[in-house]
Protein backbone atom coordinates (compact mmCIF):
# COMPACT_ATOMS: atom_id res chain seq x y z
CA UNK A 1 0.00 0.00 0.00
CA UNK A 2 1.30 3.57 -0.53
CA UNK A 3 2.16 5.44 2.27
CA UNK A 4 0.40 9.14 2.39
CA UNK A 5 2.44 12.47 2.71
CA UNK A 6 2.77 13.23 6.16
CA UNK A 7 1.98 17.15 5.16
CA UNK A 8 -0.75 15.88 3.56
CA UNK A 9 -2.68 13.80 6.26
CA UNK A 10 -1.74 16.66 8.43
CA UNK A 11 -4.27 19.20 6.66
CA UNK A 12 -6.83 16.45 7.02
CA UNK A 13 -9.63 18.31 9.85
CA UNK A 14 -9.70 15.54 11.78
CA UNK A 15 -5.56 15.50 12.40
CA UNK A 16 -5.08 19.26 12.46
CA UNK A 17 -3.31 20.51 15.39
CA UNK A 18 -2.08 16.93 15.67
CA UNK A 19 2.10 17.33 16.56
CA UNK A 20 4.00 16.81 13.75
CA UNK A 21 6.05 13.59 15.17
CA UNK A 22 2.84 12.44 15.59
CA UNK A 23 1.57 12.75 12.22
CA UNK A 24 4.84 11.73 10.67
CA UNK A 25 3.96 8.35 13.05
CA UNK A 26 0.43 7.67 11.79
CA UNK A 27 1.51 8.08 8.09
CA UNK A 28 3.35 4.90 8.00
CA UNK A 29 0.16 3.70 8.78
CA UNK A 30 -2.03 5.23 6.12
CA UNK A 31 -2.77 5.16 2.37
CA UNK A 32 -4.58 7.27 0.32
CA UNK A 33 -7.05 5.72 -1.45
CA UNK A 34 -9.85 6.39 -4.41
CA UNK A 35 -12.90 5.19 -3.97
CA UNK A 36 -15.52 4.80 -7.31
CA UNK A 37 -19.29 5.46 -7.00
CA UNK A 38 -20.78 2.52 -5.18
CA UNK A 39 -17.79 1.46 -3.69
CA UNK A 40 -18.78 -0.29 -0.82
CA UNK A 41 -16.53 -0.05 2.37
CA UNK A 42 -17.48 -2.25 4.66
CA UNK A 43 -20.44 -4.26 5.69
CA UNK A 44 -22.62 -4.91 8.67
CA UNK A 45 -21.51 -7.70 10.97
CA UNK A 46 -17.76 -7.70 8.38
CA UNK A 47 -14.49 -7.73 10.89
CA UNK A 48 -13.84 -4.07 11.79
CA UNK A 49 -10.26 -3.63 11.17
CA UNK A 50 -9.83 -0.02 9.49
CA UNK A 51 -10.97 3.55 9.51
CA UNK A 52 -11.07 6.44 6.73
CA UNK A 53 -10.50 9.92 6.84
CA UNK A 54 -12.55 11.08 4.11
CA UNK A 55 -10.43 13.74 2.04
CA UNK A 56 -13.72 14.13 -0.88
CA UNK A 57 -17.03 12.96 -2.41
CA UNK A 58 -19.38 11.75 0.18
CA UNK A 59 -19.76 8.35 1.76
CA UNK A 60 -23.44 6.58 3.08
CA UNK A 61 -23.72 4.41 6.39
CA UNK A 62 -26.40 2.04 5.94
CA UNK A 63 -28.25 -0.55 7.08
CA UNK A 64 -29.71 -3.81 4.67
CA UNK A 65 -33.06 -4.40 5.03
CA UNK A 66 -34.36 -7.86 3.27
CA UNK A 67 -36.92 -6.55 0.80
CA UNK A 68 -36.46 -2.64 0.59
CA UNK A 69 -33.15 -0.83 -0.59
CA UNK A 70 -30.22 -0.15 2.26
CA UNK A 71 -31.53 2.41 5.38
CA UNK A 72 -29.04 5.19 4.89
CA UNK A 73 -28.56 5.95 8.56
CA UNK A 74 -25.99 9.19 8.06
CA UNK A 75 -23.66 10.67 5.24
CA UNK A 76 -20.12 11.77 5.77
CA UNK A 77 -18.27 14.51 4.01
CA UNK A 78 -14.89 15.34 3.83
CA UNK A 79 -13.10 15.85 6.98
CA UNK A 80 -14.73 13.24 8.71
CA UNK A 81 -13.82 9.91 10.26
CA UNK A 82 -15.96 6.37 8.80
CA UNK A 83 -15.76 4.05 11.26
CA UNK A 84 -15.29 3.50 15.29
CA UNK A 85 -15.71 -0.24 15.14
CA UNK A 86 -12.13 -0.99 14.87
CA UNK A 87 -11.48 0.90 18.15
CA UNK A 88 -13.37 -1.98 20.60
CA UNK A 89 -14.05 -5.35 21.16
CA UNK A 90 -16.02 -7.15 19.70
CA UNK A 91 -14.49 -5.30 15.79
CA UNK A 92 -17.48 -5.95 13.94
CA UNK A 93 -19.40 -3.10 11.92
CA UNK A 94 -23.04 -2.08 12.69
CA UNK A 95 -23.64 -1.14 9.61
CA UNK A 96 -22.64 -0.63 5.65
CA UNK A 97 -20.46 2.05 4.51
CA UNK A 98 -20.97 2.82 0.91
CA UNK A 99 -19.65 5.56 -1.78
CA UNK A 100 -22.25 7.81 -2.89
CA UNK A 101 -19.96 9.20 -6.39
CA UNK A 102 -16.75 9.36 -6.81
CA UNK A 103 -14.40 9.95 -3.44
CA UNK A 104 -11.34 10.19 -1.92
CA UNK A 105 -9.83 9.21 1.68
CA UNK A 106 -6.86 7.80 4.20
CA UNK A 107 -7.01 4.41 4.93
CA UNK A 108 -5.96 3.53 7.92
CA UNK A 109 -4.77 0.46 9.46
CA UNK A 110 -6.48 0.03 12.62
CA UNK A 111 -3.68 -3.02 14.24
CA UNK A 112 -1.39 -0.92 13.36
CA UNK A 113 -2.33 2.22 14.47
CA UNK A 114 -3.57 0.50 17.98
CA UNK A 115 0.46 -0.58 17.98
CA UNK A 116 1.33 2.58 17.49
CA UNK A 117 -0.80 3.93 20.25
CA UNK A 118 0.32 1.39 22.43
CA UNK A 119 4.14 1.99 21.53
CA UNK A 120 3.26 6.17 21.90
CA UNK A 121 0.83 6.69 24.57
CA UNK A 122 1.13 10.47 24.09
CA UNK A 123 0.11 9.81 20.52
CA UNK A 124 -2.71 7.16 21.44
CA UNK A 125 -4.05 10.03 23.89
CA UNK A 126 -4.40 12.57 20.96
CA UNK A 127 -5.84 9.79 18.75
CA UNK A 128 -8.57 8.91 21.11
CA UNK A 129 -9.23 12.17 21.95
CA UNK A 130 -9.98 13.40 18.45
CA UNK A 131 -12.18 10.04 18.26
CA UNK A 132 -14.07 11.19 21.32
CA UNK A 133 -14.87 14.17 19.64
CA UNK A 134 -15.94 12.69 16.60
CA UNK A 135 -18.18 10.60 18.21
CA UNK A 136 -19.78 13.04 20.45
CA UNK A 137 -20.37 15.08 17.11
CA UNK A 138 -22.21 12.36 16.02
CA UNK A 139 -24.01 11.35 18.91
CA UNK A 140 -25.27 14.58 19.33
CA UNK A 141 -26.50 15.40 15.76
CA UNK A 142 -28.30 11.55 16.33
CA UNK A 143 -30.22 13.19 19.34
CA UNK A 144 -30.91 16.06 17.80
CA UNK A 145 -32.71 13.70 15.03
CA UNK A 146 -34.24 11.66 17.65
CA UNK A 147 -36.47 14.78 18.41
CA UNK A 148 -37.64 15.10 15.06
CA UNK A 149 -37.56 18.51 15.10
CA UNK A 150 -39.60 18.93 11.50
CA UNK A 151 -42.90 16.66 12.54
CA UNK A 152 -46.01 18.04 12.67
CA UNK A 153 -46.90 20.08 15.68
CA UNK A 154 -49.39 18.25 17.58
CA UNK A 155 -52.34 20.44 19.04
CA UNK A 156 -50.44 23.43 18.00
CA UNK A 157 -53.17 24.39 15.47
CA UNK A 158 -55.62 24.76 18.59
CA UNK A 159 -53.95 28.02 19.46
CA UNK A 160 -55.24 29.44 16.59
CA UNK B 1 -59.37 52.33 9.54
CA UNK B 2 -55.58 51.19 7.86
CA UNK B 3 -55.13 47.95 5.93
CA UNK B 4 -52.95 47.74 9.25
CA UNK B 5 -56.03 46.93 11.30
CA UNK B 6 -58.68 45.97 8.40
CA UNK B 7 -58.29 43.38 6.00
CA UNK B 8 -57.76 43.76 2.11
CA UNK B 9 -59.42 41.30 -0.29
CA UNK B 10 -57.12 38.88 -2.04
CA UNK B 11 -58.29 36.29 -4.51
CA UNK B 12 -56.21 33.45 -4.82
CA UNK B 13 -54.74 33.20 -7.93
CA UNK B 14 -53.30 29.97 -8.00
CA UNK B 15 -52.79 27.03 -5.52
CA UNK B 16 -49.40 24.63 -5.49
CA UNK B 17 -49.21 21.91 -2.60
CA UNK B 18 -45.52 21.93 -1.69
CA UNK B 19 -46.06 18.76 0.70
CA UNK B 20 -48.71 16.49 2.00
CA UNK B 21 -49.67 19.43 4.61
CA UNK B 22 -48.23 22.11 2.87
CA UNK B 23 -49.75 24.79 -0.22
CA UNK B 24 -48.16 28.14 -1.69
CA UNK B 25 -50.73 30.39 -2.42
CA UNK B 26 -50.51 33.38 -4.65
CA UNK B 27 -53.13 36.19 -3.39
CA UNK B 28 -54.17 38.98 -5.73
CA UNK B 29 -55.07 42.14 -4.64
CA UNK B 30 -59.14 42.73 -5.19
CA UNK B 31 -59.30 46.23 -3.91
CA UNK B 32 -56.04 48.33 -2.55
CA UNK B 33 -53.37 46.56 -1.84
CA UNK B 34 -51.21 46.00 1.30
CA UNK B 35 -47.91 48.30 1.35
CA UNK B 36 -45.11 47.23 0.10
CA UNK B 37 -42.99 44.45 2.23
CA UNK B 38 -39.77 43.47 2.56
CA UNK B 39 -38.23 39.90 2.96
CA UNK B 40 -39.12 38.45 6.50
CA UNK B 41 -42.12 40.12 6.91
CA UNK B 42 -45.18 38.56 7.65
CA UNK B 43 -49.10 39.36 7.24
CA UNK B 44 -52.16 38.33 8.95
CA UNK B 45 -54.34 36.11 6.44
CA UNK B 46 -58.14 36.30 7.09
CA UNK B 47 -59.69 33.08 6.41
CA UNK B 48 -62.84 34.58 6.43
CA UNK B 49 -65.56 33.42 9.01
CA UNK B 50 -62.78 31.00 10.69
CA UNK B 51 -60.03 32.99 11.63
CA UNK B 52 -56.63 34.75 11.29
CA UNK B 53 -53.32 33.34 11.53
CA UNK B 54 -49.81 34.80 10.87
CA UNK B 55 -48.02 33.61 7.63
CA UNK B 56 -44.59 34.98 6.60
CA UNK B 57 -44.47 36.19 2.85
CA UNK B 58 -42.38 34.20 0.36
CA UNK B 59 -42.24 36.47 -2.44
CA UNK B 60 -43.93 38.19 -4.99
CA UNK B 61 -44.91 36.54 -8.10
CA UNK B 62 -46.21 39.68 -10.44
CA UNK B 63 -48.79 41.66 -8.58
CA UNK B 64 -49.66 38.09 -6.16
CA UNK B 65 -48.38 37.97 -2.59
CA UNK B 66 -46.49 34.40 -2.61
CA UNK B 67 -47.36 32.39 0.82
CA UNK B 68 -46.84 29.00 1.94
CA UNK B 69 -49.32 27.63 4.79
CA UNK B 70 -48.47 24.20 6.68
CA UNK B 71 -52.03 23.22 7.73
CA UNK B 72 -52.11 22.81 11.67
CA UNK B 73 -55.48 23.89 12.75
CA UNK B 74 -58.70 25.08 11.85
CA UNK B 75 -57.45 28.62 9.69
CA UNK B 76 -54.52 26.88 8.06
CA UNK B 77 -56.68 24.21 7.00
CA UNK B 78 -59.02 26.00 5.86
CA UNK B 79 -56.34 28.52 4.44
CA UNK B 80 -54.51 25.48 2.14
CA UNK B 81 -57.60 23.77 1.58
CA UNK B 82 -59.21 26.85 -0.04
CA UNK B 83 -59.68 26.91 -4.14
CA UNK B 84 -58.30 29.55 -6.82
CA UNK B 85 -60.90 31.94 -7.19
CA UNK B 86 -61.28 32.27 -3.30
CA UNK B 87 -61.23 35.69 -1.45
CA UNK B 88 -59.07 35.91 1.91
CA UNK B 89 -58.64 38.94 3.97
CA UNK B 90 -55.06 40.43 4.24
CA UNK B 91 -53.52 42.64 6.69
CA UNK B 92 -49.95 43.70 6.77
CA UNK B 93 -47.23 44.07 6.17
CA UNK B 94 -46.14 43.74 9.69
CA UNK B 95 -42.87 43.30 11.54
CA UNK B 96 -39.12 43.03 11.17
CA UNK B 97 -37.39 42.30 8.03
CA UNK B 98 -34.31 40.16 7.70
CA UNK B 99 -31.85 43.37 6.53
CA UNK B 100 -30.60 40.98 3.54
CA UNK B 101 -28.13 44.30 2.28
CA UNK B 102 -26.68 44.05 4.83
CA UNK B 103 -25.00 40.89 3.50
CA UNK B 104 -23.38 43.00 0.66
CA UNK B 105 -19.45 42.43 -0.28
CA UNK B 106 -20.43 39.01 2.27
CA UNK B 107 -20.98 36.13 2.51
CA UNK B 108 -25.03 35.56 3.23
CA UNK B 109 -25.35 31.90 4.65
CA UNK B 110 -29.09 31.13 5.02
CA UNK B 111 -30.21 28.14 6.60
CA UNK B 112 -33.35 27.05 6.68
CA UNK B 113 -35.21 23.97 8.65
CA UNK B 114 -38.49 22.54 7.44
CA UNK B 115 -41.18 25.12 6.81
CA UNK B 116 -38.60 27.67 8.04
CA UNK B 117 -37.67 28.00 3.98
CA UNK B 118 -40.49 30.18 3.24
CA UNK B 119 -39.66 33.08 5.25
CA UNK B 120 -36.19 33.60 3.83
CA UNK B 121 -37.15 32.26 0.16
CA UNK B 122 -38.15 35.91 -0.10
CA UNK B 123 -34.51 37.11 1.17
CA UNK B 124 -32.94 34.53 -1.03
CA UNK B 125 -34.59 35.89 -4.19
CA UNK B 126 -34.19 39.53 -3.43
CA UNK B 127 -29.69 38.05 -2.91
CA UNK B 128 -30.22 36.22 -6.06
CA UNK B 129 -31.63 39.26 -7.94
CA UNK B 130 -28.39 41.04 -7.40
CA UNK B 131 -26.03 38.27 -7.19
CA UNK B 132 -22.93 40.19 -7.68
CA UNK B 133 -23.62 42.15 -4.71
CA UNK B 134 -22.51 39.09 -2.77
CA UNK B 135 -19.61 37.66 -2.45
CA UNK B 136 -21.02 34.30 -2.03
CA UNK B 137 -24.47 32.69 -1.53
CA UNK B 138 -24.96 29.44 0.57
CA UNK B 139 -28.35 27.66 1.31
CA UNK B 140 -28.36 25.01 3.79
CA UNK B 141 -31.63 23.30 4.03
CA UNK B 142 -32.53 20.63 6.36
CA UNK B 143 -35.84 18.95 6.23
CA UNK B 144 -37.53 15.75 7.53
CA UNK B 145 -37.96 13.78 4.44
CA UNK B 146 -37.14 14.72 0.78
CA UNK B 147 -40.93 14.04 0.15
CA UNK B 148 -41.44 17.03 3.13
CA UNK B 149 -39.21 19.67 1.31
CA UNK B 150 -40.73 22.71 0.32
CA UNK B 151 -40.25 24.77 -2.75
CA UNK B 152 -37.94 21.21 -3.60
CA UNK B 153 -38.64 22.21 -7.55
CA UNK B 154 -36.33 25.90 -7.29
CA UNK B 155 -33.50 24.41 -5.67
CA UNK B 156 -32.10 23.99 -9.66
CA UNK B 157 -32.94 27.45 -10.18
CA UNK B 158 -31.24 28.98 -6.88
CA UNK B 159 -28.43 26.68 -7.81
CA UNK B 160 -28.24 28.27 -11.77
CA UNK B 161 -28.41 31.35 -9.86
CA UNK B 162 -25.49 31.07 -7.81
CA UNK B 163 -26.41 30.24 -4.51
CA UNK B 164 -24.27 26.80 -3.08
CA UNK B 165 -27.30 25.37 -2.06
CA UNK B 166 -26.94 21.65 0.17
CA UNK B 167 -29.72 20.18 1.31
CA UNK B 168 -29.96 17.50 4.04
CA UNK B 169 -32.76 15.12 5.45
CA UNK B 170 -33.20 13.26 8.48
CA UNK B 171 -35.04 10.07 7.05
CA UNK B 172 -33.54 9.38 3.79
CA UNK B 173 -36.23 7.62 1.27
CA UNK B 174 -35.42 5.32 -1.81
CA UNK B 175 -33.63 7.11 -4.23
CA UNK B 176 -32.28 10.32 -2.13
CA UNK B 177 -28.98 10.70 -3.28
CA UNK B 178 -28.02 13.92 -1.14
CA UNK B 179 -27.02 14.17 2.15
CA UNK B 180 -28.37 12.85 5.60
CA UNK B 181 -28.50 13.99 8.88
CA UNK B 182 -29.29 17.58 10.51
CA UNK B 183 -29.06 21.06 9.01
CA UNK B 184 -26.19 21.96 11.77
CA UNK B 185 -23.81 19.63 9.86
CA UNK B 186 -23.89 21.18 7.28
CA UNK B 187 -22.10 24.05 8.64
CA UNK B 188 -19.19 22.06 8.23
CA UNK B 189 -19.79 21.06 4.82
CA UNK B 190 -20.33 24.35 3.50
CA UNK B 191 -16.77 25.64 4.57
CA UNK B 192 -17.98 29.22 5.03
CA UNK B 193 -16.04 32.21 6.31
CA UNK B 194 -17.11 32.84 10.05
CA UNK B 195 -15.39 36.25 9.83
CA UNK B 196 -17.26 37.60 6.59
CA UNK B 197 -21.12 35.73 7.20
CA UNK B 198 -23.85 37.07 7.86
CA UNK B 199 -26.64 33.97 8.79
CA UNK B 200 -30.40 34.60 8.64
CA UNK B 201 -31.96 31.03 10.10
CA UNK B 202 -35.77 29.84 10.04
CA UNK B 203 -37.04 26.42 11.16
CA UNK B 204 -38.38 25.54 14.24
CA UNK B 205 -37.11 26.96 17.93
CA UNK B 206 -34.57 24.42 18.64
CA UNK B 207 -33.54 23.81 15.58
CA UNK B 208 -32.58 27.81 15.15
CA UNK B 209 -30.90 27.77 19.11
CA UNK B 210 -28.78 25.11 18.01
CA UNK B 211 -27.69 26.32 14.60
CA UNK B 212 -26.97 29.88 16.15
CA UNK B 213 -24.88 27.70 18.23
CA UNK B 214 -23.51 26.05 15.88
CA UNK B 215 -22.48 28.76 13.80
CA UNK B 216 -20.91 30.63 16.71
CA UNK B 217 -18.31 27.87 17.15
CA UNK B 218 -17.57 28.33 13.48
CA UNK B 219 -16.89 31.90 14.59
CA UNK B 220 -19.48 33.78 13.81
CA UNK B 221 -20.12 36.64 15.69
CA UNK B 222 -23.82 36.11 17.31
CA UNK B 223 -24.18 40.25 16.19
CA UNK B 224 -23.85 38.53 12.82
CA UNK B 225 -27.20 35.63 13.44
CA UNK B 226 -30.43 36.74 12.84
CA UNK B 227 -33.35 34.65 13.55
CA UNK B 228 -36.94 34.64 13.16
CA UNK B 229 -39.27 33.75 15.77
CA UNK B 230 -42.75 32.91 15.58
CA UNK B 231 -45.34 33.40 19.04
CA UNK B 232 -48.96 33.93 18.99
CA UNK B 233 -49.00 36.89 16.51
CA UNK B 234 -52.95 38.46 16.77
CA UNK B 235 -53.07 41.97 16.71
CA UNK B 236 -50.13 42.82 14.48
CA UNK B 237 -49.33 46.15 15.79
CA UNK B 238 -48.14 45.39 19.11
CA UNK B 239 -51.09 46.53 21.25
CA UNK B 240 -52.79 43.23 21.90
CA UNK B 241 -49.60 41.39 23.92
CA UNK B 242 -50.03 37.76 22.66
CA UNK B 243 -46.68 37.53 21.12
CA UNK B 244 -44.85 39.05 23.98
CA UNK B 245 -40.96 37.33 24.46
CA UNK B 246 -39.90 38.94 27.35
CA UNK B 247 -38.88 42.79 26.39
CA UNK B 248 -40.65 41.96 22.68
CA UNK B 249 -43.61 42.32 20.81
CA UNK B 250 -42.91 40.10 18.22
CA UNK B 251 -45.14 41.33 15.76
CA UNK B 252 -43.32 44.25 16.31
CA UNK B 253 -39.98 44.12 17.33
CA UNK B 254 -39.77 40.75 15.52
CA UNK B 255 -40.30 38.55 13.95
CA UNK B 256 -36.60 39.09 12.63
CA UNK B 257 -34.50 39.52 15.82
CA UNK B 258 -30.73 39.33 16.23
CA UNK B 259 -29.14 36.47 18.11
CA UNK B 260 -27.75 38.23 20.27
CA UNK B 261 -30.53 40.17 21.55
CA UNK B 262 -32.87 36.80 22.30
CA UNK B 263 -30.39 34.21 23.18
CA UNK B 264 -30.82 34.45 26.79
CA UNK B 265 -34.34 34.43 26.10
CA UNK B 266 -34.61 31.40 24.29
CA UNK B 267 -33.83 29.23 26.97
CA UNK B 268 -35.85 30.35 29.67
CA UNK B 269 -38.66 28.07 30.55
CA UNK B 270 -42.31 29.56 30.13
CA UNK B 271 -41.30 32.90 28.57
Amino acid sequence: MNRAETADLAAHAFLRGMPADHVALLSATAAPVSLPAGHRLFEEGGRAANCWLLTAGQVALDLPVPGRANLIVETLGSGDVIGFSWLSPPHQWQFGAQALGPASAFELDGPAVQALCDAHPELGYQLAMRMLAAAVRRLQATRIRLLDLYAPPGGRGDAE
Amino acid sequence: MTLQTLPARYRIAWRAAETHDTVTLALEPVDQPIGTHLPGQFTMLYAFGIGEVPISISGLAGRCLVQTIRSVGAVTRALCEADPGQLVGVRGPFGTHWGVADAAGRELVIVAGGIGLAPLRGALLAALAARERYRRIVVLIGARSPHELVFAEEVAAWRAAGADVLVTVDRASAGWTGHVGVVTQLIDRAGIDPGAALALICGPEVMMRLTARELCAHGVAPGNIRLSLERNMRCGIAECGHCQLGPLLLCRDGPVVSYTQVAPLLTVREL
